[in-house]
Parts: structure tokens; sequence; C-alpha cells
């Protein structure tokens, strides 16, 4: 067969993407467990962080998740509800519109949303190294312990923002990231959503 | 989940704010080579465009009806390369049936636009935000015309830059990297012009 | 004779014709994800392992390989080794994986890939594209962790996530942004093209500095306009 000839080229180029396709297609079944099994780990790590349950490796946060951690019936969103250092804290995933894409997060509060516990990060799309910091522990530190009056968290963004994470506790007050003024205020509204599913009541 | 931006604001904060190729680094290759001649990088960012648009389009059809039902995400590199190559490739026919003056000039920059990295970059990119059609479209036109915008500067400061005296070791492309350094500064002054909430 | 066949490729790839400052090629992707060591590692090391393994197949497929689909094959094994590589990251370094977000797809269009491929695989042995891809892979990678190094250091105070400056260190925020890895290219650039016609001018019978100076800088240029 002449190596210029349409059949030949046709043939040619169906087998070499019928090779790869099923390579492809093994490897992705392969592996589709394990993707899974990552995916779950993610999420129960980011709701272990979020609810202050330090946890040791994947193992731990497995036990640790199923022990002390109740998932909540809520249709549209998922929520949890764990009572971690004598307290009761409910746990909401939230998304919200960031700079790019769709970011989403886990926040722990107590149900009246007048304290915040904590928040992780579980999905975001922001500009690496700058509205990708958000998952820097730094800056979601702030959120842990934070007071919320009223169920809103205030973010300090843009030309106000210093860049130093706000240490008081007390003030309801967290700094945004410098360079990073509207991911920022994206995150703060999106936390402060999720203070109103939590205060709605609806994590039972 | 779609994100709630419309597409005429998308439109152009793909153009200035969030510019493909100021912003996200792609499509550099044939932007630094093909920006010594103006004509030449004219016709190469329409083309661009063109491409972008269609592909945008044809891409979120090919995702949202046959990718996504059939579970096959982790073939969409390899599907959404075969789009561009393929309205490359018909691109390039009808440009050579419609005028053939065009085509000469345009030539070879059309294979190289299959390789361009801003095309599958803006493909990717709404494929990860899950842009609804009208939105890709807005997304995929704004991102060429970005593209266009960009390397058309680039091309005119390029005119100026050659006369200069510039250090031997920077001419060429170390003095084209510090313009486009410069450029992309400027361009991020542009964030915060339009909310792309 | 091999020996020093795969050795004239290594000091060709990493020095004389790197990818980066004298081929231009790959500028792309990277340049946005070099604002940190730790990324600049992993993304280098995908691309090396992509351009290895890629060159390696076509030449492999050379004489077999079709004349008219010549680019969408090279395309399709670009691909296939990248899907490869992220079906890899997630499964095993998912926070990795989500860290390079959509990065790991666009090696695909890497031009390095693509140009080892037309330059090297299409006239030369399996073996010894795979060892072109490989060195291409570590020219990249050597200048884009010396660039990102500083960029970690200046823009994060950190280096691979260690502190190195001292708590008072103000970060450049600028380190991390886009222009600041455009202008430390252009630095390397000058650096070695300077570096490398001062080679010239040694060697060759050419007189005076400057005049010698011009005309290499001017070649070189000219090689790059050339090859692209």
């Amino acid at each position: 067969m002449k190596k210029d000839s349409t059949l030949y080229v046709v043939l040619f180029t169906f087998i070499v993407c019928a090779v790869f396709v099923v390579v492809l297609a093994v490897a992705n079944e392969g592996t589709k467990d394990l993707v899974a099994a990552n995916k779950q780990f993610a999420t129960q790590s980011a709701v272990l962080g979020a609810l202050g349950i330090p946890y040791a490796d994947a193992a731990e946060a497995s036990a640790k998740y199923a022990a002390e951690v109740t998932e909540a019936k809520t249709t549209d969103y998922r929520s949890w509800k764990a009572i971690v250092e004598g307290t009761s804290y409910a746990a909401v995933e939230q998304s919200g519109a960031g700079l790019w894409g769709t970011i989403t997060i886990i926040l722990a509060a107590t149900a009246d949303g007048e304290n915040v516990r904590g928040v992780r990060v579980l999905a975001q799309l922001e500009t690496p190294g700058l509205g990708g910091r958000i998952e820097e522990p730094w800056f979601l530190g702030q959120f842990e312990g934070e007071k919320s009056p009223g169920g809103k968290v205030a973010m300090k963004a843009g030309a106000e923002a210093s860049g130093k994470a706000d240490a008081d506790k007390a003030n309801g007050r967290v700094e945004g990231i410098s360079g990073a003024t509207r991911t920022s205020q994206a995150f703060g509204s999106i936390v402060n959503a999720g203070l109103e599913r939590i205060k709605a009541g609806g994590v039972k | 989940m779609t994100p709630l931006i419309n597409p005429v604001t998308l439109f152009f904060a793909s153009i200035f704010t969030s510019n493909i190729l100021l912003s996200n680094f792609l499509g550099m290759c044939s932007f630094i080579s093909i920006s010594k001649d103006w004509k030449s990088s004219f016709g190469l960012g329409m083309a661009v465009t063109v491409v972008m648009t269609i592909t945008a389009a044809i891409s979120w059809v090919v995702l949202f009806y046959v990718i996504t039902p059939l579970g096959l995400e982790y073939l969409s590199f390899i599907v959404f390369i075969v789009v561009i190559a393929a309205v490359v490739q018909i691109l390039e026919m009808v440009i050579d049936r419609a005028s053939p003056a065009l085509y000469l000039s345009l030539g070879i920059f059309l294979p190289l636009i299959t390789v361009n990295c801003a095309i599958l970059g803006a493909i990717l990119f709404l494929q990860i935000r899950s842009y609804n059609f009208l939105q890709s479209v807005a997304f995929g036109a704004g991102s060429g015309l970005g593209w266009w915008l960009a390397i058309m500067l680039l091309a005119a400061i390029r005119e100026r830059t050659e006369k200069s005296p510039v250090p031997a070791g920077l001419k060429g492309p170390g003095i084209t990297m510090i313009t486009i350094g410069f450029m992309a500064m400027a361009f991020i002054g542009f964030s915060g012009m339009i909310a792309v909430q | 004779m091999k020996n020093s066949k795969a050795y004239m490729v290594l000091k060709d790839n990493l020095w004389t014709n790197n990818p980066i400052f004298i081929q231009i090629l790959g500028i792309c992707s990277t340049l946005a994800v070099t604002n940190n060591v730790r990324n600049t590692l992993i993304m280098s090391a995908g691309v090396t392992f992509a351009t290895a393994l890629s060159s390696m197949t076509l030449s492999a497929m050379k004489d077999l390989l079709p004349r008219k689909v010549r680019m969408i094959i090279q395309v399709v094994v670009m691909s296939f080794y990248v899907i490869l590589l992220d079906i890899l990251l997630r499964a095993y370094l998912p926070d990795v994986s989500k860290q390079l977000g959509p990065y790991v797809g666009l090696i695909i269009t890497n031009c390095i890939l693509m140009g080892r491929a037309e330059a090297y695989a299409a006239a030369n042995t399996p073996l010894m594209s795979l060892w072109d891809g490989l060195t291409s892979g570590l020219g990249y990678m050597a200048v884009l962790v010396a660039i990102s190094i500083i960029r970690e250091i200046l823009g994060f105070g950190t280096l691979l996530g260690i502190r190195v400056m001292p708590e008072g260190f103000v970060t450049w925020t600028i380190m991390i942004m886009a222009p600041s890895a455009f202008f430390f290219v252009a630095m390397v650039m000058w650096w070695a093209k300077t570096v490398q016609a001062k080679g010239k001018v040694g060697q060759g019978a050419k007189p005076a500095a400057p005049a010698g100076a011009q005309p290499a800088a001017a070649t070189t240029v000219a090689n790059k306009e050339t090859s692209k």
C-alpha cells in the first residue's frame, strides 16, 4: 500500500487514534477509583478543616469524619453538623462567583451565624499566585474563630488592604489579598452568603 | 456551575482586563515571531479572532452534546485539538476560494494557528469555567480580539524599537520581552474597569 | 561516536540552542505558573516527559507516517502523553493537579513539543529523539527554575514554601504577577546572548569586540527567525 494513498492515510490515522484512545480509556478506568477517593478526601478534609478537627493523614481524616461529623439533610446544598470542643457547629458548602469562575467553600460557624469556626476552599479558578492565595493558611486562618456580628464578616480589600492577616478576632474584619482585590471581595461575599445560609437554619 | 456573567461584559473583559495574551500568557510564540511585521500581524490577528470564535462555539456544542453526556472528559484535549485543526483546515480552503490574495499573505500562518496555545487555552478555560453557549462565544470573540489588539500594539512598538539603539544582547527577542512586560503592566491597569461579576 | 553525539545534543539544548532564550519556544503556558518554584518544577517536568516521549514515539513512527496527516498525528501523539500525564496527576498528586489547572492541558500546545518533533524526531532515531526531548526539557526547566527562584523569593519571601526572607520583608507583589516573568526572560536572554557572542568573538577571526558582537547577535537573531 502506498504511503500517500487515501486508504493508507485514513487507515493509519484511524489505527493510531484508536490505539491511543484505548490506552487512555484503560488509564482512565484504572484510576477512576483513586480519583473518586481523592475527591472524597478533599471534601472530608475541607469539612474537618473548617470545623477545626485535626487529623494526621487520610486514614485518620476518614475515621474522624465518620465519627464526629454528621451529614445534614439539606437538599440544594451539602451541609454537616458537628460538636467540637463542646460547641455545636454547622458547616455548609457555599458557591459564588469569583473573578474568573466559581469559588466553592466549606464554611463552619455557630448556628446563629455570629461566630465563624473556619473556612476551607473546595474549588477555585482564580489567578495562581494572586487570587489563588485565598487557599493559603495565613488568609484562611483569619476566619478561624472570627466574630461575625450580624452574621457578616467585613473584608478589607483594595486600597485599604494591608496584605497582612488581621489578627484581631473580635473586630469582625479580615484582610484581603493585596493585588487581588476582586477575588478578595468575591470571597468576602461568599463567606457572608454562607453565614446567611447557616443562619437561615436549614442545617438540621 | 455556570457563572452569572453577562456575555457582553465578558466580551469586553476578555479584551482588556483579562487579555488572553497579556494576562494569561497564551499565544506567545507566534505573537513574538510575527509581530515584527505590521501587515502580517494584522492578518494573523484577524485569522486568530475568526478561528477562536468559531472553535469556541463548536467546542461548546461538542462539549455539551458529546463529551459530557458520554463521560469522555478525559479525551477533551484530543477532541478540542481535532476541532481546531478541522476548523483551520476548512478556513484555509474557504480563504483560498474566496480571496487568493488573502490566502497568499496569510499563507503559512494558518497551520501555525492550530498550535497556537491561545485557542486551545480559550477552549479549556470555557470548559473549566462552565460557560454557557453565549458566554463561550463572547469569550472566544473577546479573547481573539484581545489577542489581535495585543499583536497590533506590539508590532507598532517594534517598528520603533527596531530603529532604536538597543544593546546587542537585547536586540530582537530580548527587547520584545521587555516591551511585552510593560504592555502587561499597562493592561493590569485595566483591571477593575469592568466588573466581571 | 554515539557518546559525543549525545553530548552535542545535550550542550545544544542546554545552551547553544536553548529552547527559551535562543529558540524562543515554550514561552506561553509556563510563564503563568512560574511564580513559585514547586509549580515550575512540576510543569517543566511535565513538559520534559511529554516532549521526550512524543519525540521518541514520532521518531519510531516516522517511516510509516503519511505526509498529509503529519501535523495532526503529531498533535494526537502529544495530546496522548499530556492526557496521560493529566490522568496520573489527578490520581496520584491531586493538589498539584488542582494548582496547575488548565495549564497541564496547555502543554500540548507548548511549542517545544512541536518544535522538537519537526526539527529532530522527523530525522533521527527514537533513542536519540528521546534524549533530544529530554535535554530540551531540561534546558527549558533550568531557565524557568532559575527565574521562579527569584520570583518566589522576592514575591513570596519563600523558597519551595520555606520562608527564607526575614519577617519584616515586604514582598514585591509585581514578582507574582505577569510582567516580571517577561522582564526576567529578557534578562536571561541578554545575559546568554552576550556570553555567547563573546564566545564567538573569542573563537573567530573577528576584529574588535563591538563590531564582532553585532554580527554575532544578528546571526543568532536571524537563526531564530528562520527556525520558527
